[in-house]
């Protein structure tokens, strides 16, 4: 297993890429990847947080900076926020490589909704593998993509609560937030 | 149907209203005056606190509390023309100087960590003398001849009650240890010291006199 | 307690982090998660429909949020620091008393919607330019710098995250702006009424208070956050500005303003994105 970051030092944000690769290889171990290997590209000249995890070997994760960021103190790292960041776009590849996620598109060619949606199911999974998450954060980015309403709210505790959903059945959730 | 045109007493059997009052037009504008710069001082220092303050519950409670007495002197400012006074600044002043020691000791705190003295201050000493002011004021004015102040005085008492049960629900959140405690009341009789040498709000005789002549 | 706050001093408690303008515009990755000037996209309006949307929202409701504590402190500094009837007229200060509450409203609104929208208090850095900008000696100054230009930025800012949260259905999120904007409103009326009467028989009192006005409101559109092009997440709002007494060679200069400081932006970030030379 071999964790890679990119860039080895950092030139805008104070990010140090031993410290990432060191929270890489804490959430491979936690993800059950651990013999998989990794790069992890960041974007230090944008400050979003955006993850796109590409499987493969090595997977490669890119992210955005803030995506790794401390957004109480700009350009600092936070390990929480880049263990939430990395097990998302983790995730997202271990469940493609379940075969379960054949008919997924690939990330960066994912649309709002059914990015909401598996966002909603990755992190409702790493909260039940003790990462802190403020779940009301998901559930809000949840109903922007789906209507603020009962029916969507149920559709939401549905996700977060599971662990053993394809992308059909994901995708029939979503769908039926509108009824 | 009553007949419309059968006389009626202009006083209702429940209206027990009576003319006599302690105040005449000028000892009324007198104490609206002292009134009015009390207010002022009391709504400028609780604006000025809000960015003191590290407790944001506190610093809310500051923001609203410093318009409901910006409204008082206002209603004060209003009246004093009602009163014959036409220049309200002549009468816009302390009673004496220790009331303005008073206001300069009450303003002192600053530190992030004064929050109890700014609270003590203001709900603790302050505006339970306003209570007592405008209560003492209510009960001994004309009920007839003064009726606008007394509007004003009941709008503005309901307001005080509230701001101090507030302050006062502020004050024991963070009385937590006995030092404290202590702090609380060492600024409270130092505060309450030089508003008794004021004789309060509006001078010796704020609240009358309890003793028998 | 003093006369004349400094924001270094303003109080918080330990949830929140402080930094100044400058601090906030050192970062060459430019102005933070409201996404300013991205490439690749047609527009980059604040709307559901932005990839980023829920997170940039959360963002800017926090910086609104720490905005309106900021402009709680700015007014009820303005209570204190003047002498009534020698610096400052009674009834400026019973306005700016007004304004407090006003403002403490605010904040207790926002931070409803923060917790609605999933962000804790202090999650985001806290920018103090808006306090900064009520530190001014001058109460006309004051007036210039926040009631006309940050009050209306909140204009332009609430405006955009109403017709946000119509688009999505938020119904908590478009309730609470319009409230929120019909007190802004009433707070730049304030703002530009206080300062043709104070100034009234002082042009040149009148002349810097209006070029302070400028300096803030170019601060305020630092980076293209707001102007009337796609670019800028937060839009312009034309309508609410003449309601608030804007007259529209007013709102045309700070159209003129922000879209300068969008250029300005655009030139830096083409800048970074460039190949180095070999």
């Amino acid at each position: 297993m071999t964790v890679t970051v990119e860039p080895s030092i950092f030139s805008i944000v104070n990010y140090d890429a031993n410290e990432i690769a060191e929270v890489a290889n804490e959430m491979l171990k936690l993800l059950g990847m651990g013999s998989k290997n990794l790069t992890i590209e960041v974007d230090e000249t944008v400050a979003m947080s955006r993850v796109i995890a590409t499987a493969g070997d090595p997977i490669v994760v890119h992210v955005l900076s803030s995506a790794f960021e401390n957004l109480k103190s700009p350009l600092s790292f936070s390990a929480d926020n880049a263990r939430l960041s990395l097990g998302r776009g983790l995730l997202r590849v271990r469940d493609r490589q379940s075969g379960n996620f054949d008919d997924a598109p690939l990330d960066d060619a994912l649309s709002i909704v059914e990015s909401a949606v598996w966002e909603t199911y990755c992190v409702g999974r790493l909260v039940k593998l003790g990462l802190k998450v403020h779940k009301q954060r998901w559930h809000y980015n949840f109903r922007n993509r789906h209507g603020f309403n009962d029916a969507t709210d149920r559709q939401f505790e549905q996700i977060w609560n599971a662990d053993n959903l394809d992308w059909s059945q994901l995708m029939e959730i979503s769908r039926n937030c509108a009824t | 149907m009553a007949d419309p045109f059968k006389a009626r007493n202009p006083f209702a059997p429940w209206d027990r209203r009576e003319l006599p009052g302690m105040f005449d037009v000028e000892e009324t504008a007198r104490r609206v005056g002292h009134y009015k710069w009390a207010e002022m001082k009391l709504f400028e220092v609780l604006g000025g606190w809000i960015a003191t303050v590290p407790e944001i519950d506190v610093k809310l409670r500051l923001g609203t509390h410093c318009y409901k007495h910006a409204w008082h002197s206002e209603l004060w400012h209003k009246r004093l023309p009602e009163l014959r006074e036409m220049n309200p600044d002549r009468l816009t002043v302390p009673p004496n100087d220790a009331m303005i020691r008073f206001i300069a000791a009450f303003t002192e705190p600053e530190a992030p960590e004064m929050t109890i003295e700014k609270l003590v201050g203001a709900y603790r000493v302050f505006i339970p003398h306003f209570i007592s002011a405008y209560t003492f004021h209510l009960n001994n004015t004309s009920q007839i001849t003064d009726g606008p102040t007394i509007r004003s005085l009941k709008f503005i008492l309901q307001d005080e009650f509230e701001d101090w049960r507030d302050g006062e629900m502020l004050i024991q959140s963070l009385l937590t240890t006995p030092a404290e405690v202590k702090r609380a009341s060492e600024h409270q009789a130092r505060l309450e010291i030089l508003l008794i040498e004021a004789g309060g709000i509006a001078g010796p005789g704020t609240i009358g006199s309890a003793y028998a002549e | 307690m003093r006369k004349f706050f400094p924001v270094s001093d303003l109080a918080r408690d330990e949830r929140f982090n402080q930094v100044t303008n400058e601090e906030r515009m050192a970062d060459p990755r430019g102005s933070g998660n409201t996404g300013v000037i991205r490439k690749a996209r047609s527009t980059n309006r604040l709307t559901p429909s932005r990839p980023d949307a829920t997170d940039a929202a959360r963002n800017l409701m926090h910086g609104i949020m720490v905005g309106e504590i900021q402009a709680l402190e700015g007014a009820g500094r303005t209570c204190f620091d003047f002498v009534t009837g020698e610096e400052a007229p009674f009834a400026l200060k019973l306005d700016m008393a007004r304004q407090c509450w006003d403002e403490a409203r605010h904040v207790e609104i926002s931070v409803k919607l923060s917790e609605w929208m999933g962000t804790e208090l202090g999650q985001f850095v806290e920018n103090t330019v808006l306090f900064a900008a009520a530190c001014s000696q001058d109460p006309v100054m004051r007036l210039a710098g926040v009631n006309r230009a940050l009050e209306g930025l909140a204009i332009d800012v609430f405006t955009t995250m109403k017709e946000f949260g119509e688009i999505a259905g938020d119904p908590y999120l478009a309730f609470c702006e319009d409230w929120m904007l019909a007190d802004e409103v009433t707070h730049v009326k304030m703002g530009s009424d206080w300062l043709r009467k104070i100034t009234e028989n002082d042009p040149e009192r009148r002349k810097k208070a209006l070029e302070f006005q400028t300096v803030v409101d170019k601060l305020f559109s630092y980076g293209g956050l707001r102007s009337e092009s796609d670019e800028s997440p937060i839009l312009l709002a034309r309508r609410f500005r003449e309601l608030a007494g804007f007259t529209d060679s007013e709102i045309t200069e700070i159209a003129d303003v922000s879209l300068a400081a969008l250029n300005e932006r655009r030139e830096a970030l083409e800048r970074t994105l460039a190949p180095s030379p070999a």
